[in-house]
């Protein structure tokens, strides 16, 4: 196999040939190639950005055809431009892609001399104007960043465009050619021709001419690369993303600065900022009495001023501390209180982070943190690789410190939470044993490493059963009280379980999931205070008054949907299944009875942002309790007019749950999102003769986890085991079904007495008022839109 | 069936009507279009801009024929709407499942 770099010089040789060709032997004209053409860049689908360079001749235009029609009917795209040496640098002043272009102009064919005017022209233009271009660039190039994002951390980058990306280098050497900084050096040109092999990998693996790097075709272009898997492209990638991002950072701010020099001379200032460690020029230097060679501390020390000042630490500092001789293990406590003062630093340390990583200063300081450098995360909830996604949520953890017993354990377990992702396994398991070796290195004492080894192990635990398990049932709150056995873990594993939300990405914490979380929290602190296990609230007056005369009654408020009705079972499920239909997803439900009269309560959310008119709603809730609303004709209607997902979708899965409550079997369902899946899931239930008490629904990306607590006739959890299996088997059947579901009538008659659960309680848990207290997000906007409070909706 | 689309530059209209005309066709509905081909909307092939993608005036002719005639209704339109310079336009046609007259409800070839 000929190299990518090979294959691109004899592409551009051939095209260089060709069109000299073409143009033939003809005096004062030129053939100039621009943009990649220009830096012998041609990948198989490039564009040729050619430029007809011509001294004024009368006939350019039939010169100009005999190149371009050619060209045309070969099927290159072509991006052309005929102009004489002062058109093309006033297009250039006028227009920042010319004038970049023209930057990497190089000759072709016809007069060397034309080509030499334009170039040194077109430099000397660039040079003068440099401050007003700079910042051009630099804007638009923040501008690009805010569209694209980081090549670094995206699961499906975009080679050219993405922060990191092609474009950044281009940029630097832009930044380069106004002779303001450096040209880009060894480590930023690896790293450039790994995105450009990756880009024409793309380009021959596709036919296209695509710069996005997608799922689908990550695995293919990594064998053309001679990679291994798509993993293992994207961490080269992610690596040099990240140099190109930090080398254009530090570009830019060259630039900056001469725009600043610009407008007024400063007079150069240090302002001490630690010991060793000064300001200068806004930028984070050492003093002139600081001796890398001997103190080891130096690096953090330097990093925890930097962010504190929240001031970037200059290239040549970071060169020189790269010096520094490794940390004695354990580390002395300078060493660590600068680190918990870098990471308490917040968002800036972030920065100072990656500065620190570029380095490779941060492995030198923690080794197991190579493992999960640049580690992709193949899960649609993660915006970051696994090394990010600790930093983010260190930073974020950073804002929460006021809230814990412990802010510096907060901030280690944070960054260490969850490093098991270096490591095959349940990354929870191995990440408290690498915790656990990082927490001892760092010298911390037994007991605090023990807590960050929990943190780690348990790190999941409170949103897991926050948003999977019913609050309500003695057995949830108990165990949670188990595992975390006191009041220091808990506050570390709240605070902990917000930093990783907020740092994992949109759709991975929001108001609805933080309440729950604050509410299991809330409960757990009172079991261990030695309080007995909470009382779930009663019901609120106006759902007991709803239920007073018996229903069927439905009301909507906000997010929170009531149904009333006389006593029967299968009453949840189905309504589930009317606000399917109405585009509600049901987030929680529970059931409950007040006498004869039960009493279902749902957390609802719109599915597409505008809510439904909450009196039609109310509507067909008590047309359904009546017996008037074929329910399932509704919803084959939706999922008929539901797109089909578009790529293979995994097995659903259903899981008994033990242990997980006394009172009902606690059955977790996985399976890929669709409308009505509650319903269907609960019907299934319904032809076994059970009932479902209670359901939690929890949606990652397009998965759900629903989790129904199940119970039998006289409302005790299953335990015969024929039943067990049986309705695995049943679920499974009605999650297949929901694709290609026709004309299908209900398959099996009841085979037991039907009875809805009663829950001991006597009342179910209403939400937490918390949960709709958010100052923004779903829960603060009311359902209703048309008319104000609520709908109360009896039925005759 | 089949339905003649002819997407060609607007000043060679009278021409490919008349030449249409002239070959028989009854009926063709013009419309105003805009769009760009492989030259990417440069008009004249000395001033390009380069990285600039532009839309063109064009006009877009359709017809209805029976399937024997659509080579040559095709043939028509490209020898009188061809300049030989860029942007001079595509002839593509597509098949007809059924076609109604309105005032008549005749359907079928009948109703072309």
């Amino acid at each position: 196999m000929t190299s990518f770099a090979a294959d691109r010089a004899h592409r551009t040789t051939q095209t260089d040939r060709w069109l000299a060709e073409l143009l033939g032997a003809v005096p004062g004209v030129a053939l100039v190639a621009v943009g990649g053409y220009g830096r012998r860049e041609l990948l198989p689908r490039s564009d040729l950005d050619v430029l007809l360079l011509h001294g004024g001749r009368d006939d350019i235009a039939s010169i100009a055809d005999r190149i371009w029609y050619p060209v045309w009917d070969s099927g290159a795209e072509l991006d052309h431009a005929v102009r004489t040496v002062p058109q093309a640098r006033r297009v250039a002043g006028a227009d920042l892609k010319v004038a970049l272009g023209l930057l990497s102009a190089r000759h072709v064919a016809g007069d060397p001399e034309l080509t030499e005017r334009l170039r040194a022209g077109a430099l000397e233009d660039w040079r003068s104007a440099a401050p007003a271009r700079l910042a051009e660039l630099h804007a638009v190039h923040d501008e690009r960043a805010r569209v694209h994002g980081e090549l670094a951390f995206l699961l499906e980058p975009d080679l050219k465009e993405a922060s990191g990306g092609l474009r950044d280098v281009h940029a630097i050497q832009a930044v380069a050619a106004a002779w303001v900084a450096p040209a880009p050096g060894p480590k930023v040109r690896t790293a450039y021709e790994q995105i450009l092999d990756a880009r024409h990998a793309l380009h021959q693996v596709t036919g296209r001419r695509v710069d996005r790097l997608v799922l689908e075709e990550q695995d293919e272009v990594a064998v053309a690369l001679g990679l291994l898997d798509g993993d293992v492209l994207l961490r080269m990638l992610a690596g040099a993303g990240r140099t190109v991002a930090y080398a254009a950072e530090h570009a830019f701010r060259q630039a900056d600065r001469l725009r600043g020099s610009r407008l007024r001379r400063r007079r150069v200032e240090r302002r001490p900022l630690a010991d060793g460690v000064v300001e200068q020029d806004g930028e984070v230097v050492l003093a002139r009495a600081a001796d890398p060679a001997t103190d080891s501390a130096l690096v953090l020390r330097a990093a925890a001023a930097a962010a504190q000042a929240g001031l970037p630490l200059a290239p040549r500092t970071l060169a020189r501390l790269a010096e520094c001789p490794p940390l004695p293990v354990p580390w002395p406590a300078a060493a660590r209180d600068a680190l918990l003062s870098l990471l308490g630093a917040g968002r800036s340390a972030v920065g100072v982070w990656e500065a620190l990583d570029t380095e490779g200063l941060i492995t030198a300081l923690i080794p197991d943190w190579e493992r999960v450098r640049n580690r992709p995360q193949r899960n649609p909830l993660h915006r970051f690789t696994v090394d990010r996604h600790l930093v983010e949520a260190a930073a974020h953890a950073a804002a929460l410190t006021r809230e814990v017993a412990r802010p510096d354990l907060l901030l280690l377990a944070a960054l260490l939470h969850d490093i098991g992702k270096g490591w095959p396994g349940d990354h929870s398991v191995t990440g408290a044993v690498v915790a656990g070796d990082v927490g001892r290195r760092m010298g911390l004492p037994i007991a605090d490493v023990e807590l960050i080894a929990a943190a780690a192990r348990h790190h999941l635990l409170l949103p897991m059963v926050a948003t999977r398990r019913d609050l309500d049932d003695p057995v949830t709150v108990r165990q949670v009280a188990g595992i975390v056995g006191g009041r220091v873990l808990l506050e570390l594993l709240h605070a902990l379980a917000i930093a990783d939300g907020l740092a994992t990405g949109p759709a991975a914490w929001n108001d609805w999931k933080a309440a729950l979380v604050a509410d299991l929290v809330r409960r757990v602190a009172a079991v261990l205070a030695g309080e007995p296990v909470p009382a779930p609230a009663p019901l609120r007056d106006d759902q007991l008054a709803l239920a007073a005369d018996g229903g069927p009654a439905a009301r909507v408020r906000g997010s929170e949907v009531t149904v009333v009705a006389p006593d029967r079972p299968g009453l949840l499920w189905r309504a589930a299944g009317v606000l399917a239909s109405h585009r509600l997803m049901v987030r929680g439900a529970n059931a409950t009875s007040v006498g004869h009269t039960a009493v279902s309560v749902f957390d609802v959310e719109p599915e597409y942002g505008e809510p439904p008119d909450a009196t039609l709603v109310a509507a067909d809730l008590c047309r359904m309790l009546q017996g008037r609303l074929d329910i399932e004709e509704r919803l084959q209607r939706r999922a008929r007019a539901a797109p089909p997902p578009r790529t293979a979708v995994p097995a659903p899965r259903v899981t008994l749950v033990d242990g997980a409550s006394e009172t009902a079997t606690v059955v977790e369902v996985r399976a890929h999102d669709a409308p009505g899946l509650l319903w269907r899931v609960g019907r299934a239930f319904g032809e076994f003769g059970l009932d479902v008490r209670a359901a939690r629904v929890e949606t990652l990306g397009a998965e759900v986890v629903d989790v129904f607590y199940v119970t039998d006739a006289e409302g005790k959890p299953l335990v015969d085991e024929e039943v067990r299996r049986g309705i695995v088997h049943a679920v499974l059947a009605a999650l297949r079904d929901s694709a290609t579901e026709g004309t299908q009538v209900p398959r099996s008659v009841p085979l037991v007495k039907l009875a809805l659960f009663r829950s001991r309680r006597g009342s179910p848990r209403t939400p937490a008022p918390a949960a709709r207290a958010g100052p923004e997000g779903l829960h603060s906007r009311p359902v209703l839109n048309n008319v104000p409070g609520s709908v109360a909706w009896g039925c005759v | 069936m089949k339905l003649i689309t002819a997407v060609i530059k607007p000043f060679k209209l009278d021409d490919v009507k008349a030449a249409l005309q002239a070959f028989g066709v009854r009926g063709l509905t013009i419309t105003e279009a805009s769009g760009y081909g492989r030259q990417r909307g440069h008009t004249e092939v000395y001033r390009g801009a380069e990285y600039q993608v532009d839309l063109v005036p064009k006009v877009r002719i359709e017809v209805l024929c029976e399937d024997e005639d659509a080579d040559d209704v095709i043939g028509v339109v490209v020898k009188a709407a061809q300049t030989g310079r860029i942007g001079d336009g595509k002839v593509w046609s597509m098949p007809v499942d059924s076609v109604v007259r309105v005032r008549t409800g005749e359907r079928g070839p009948d109703a072309i």
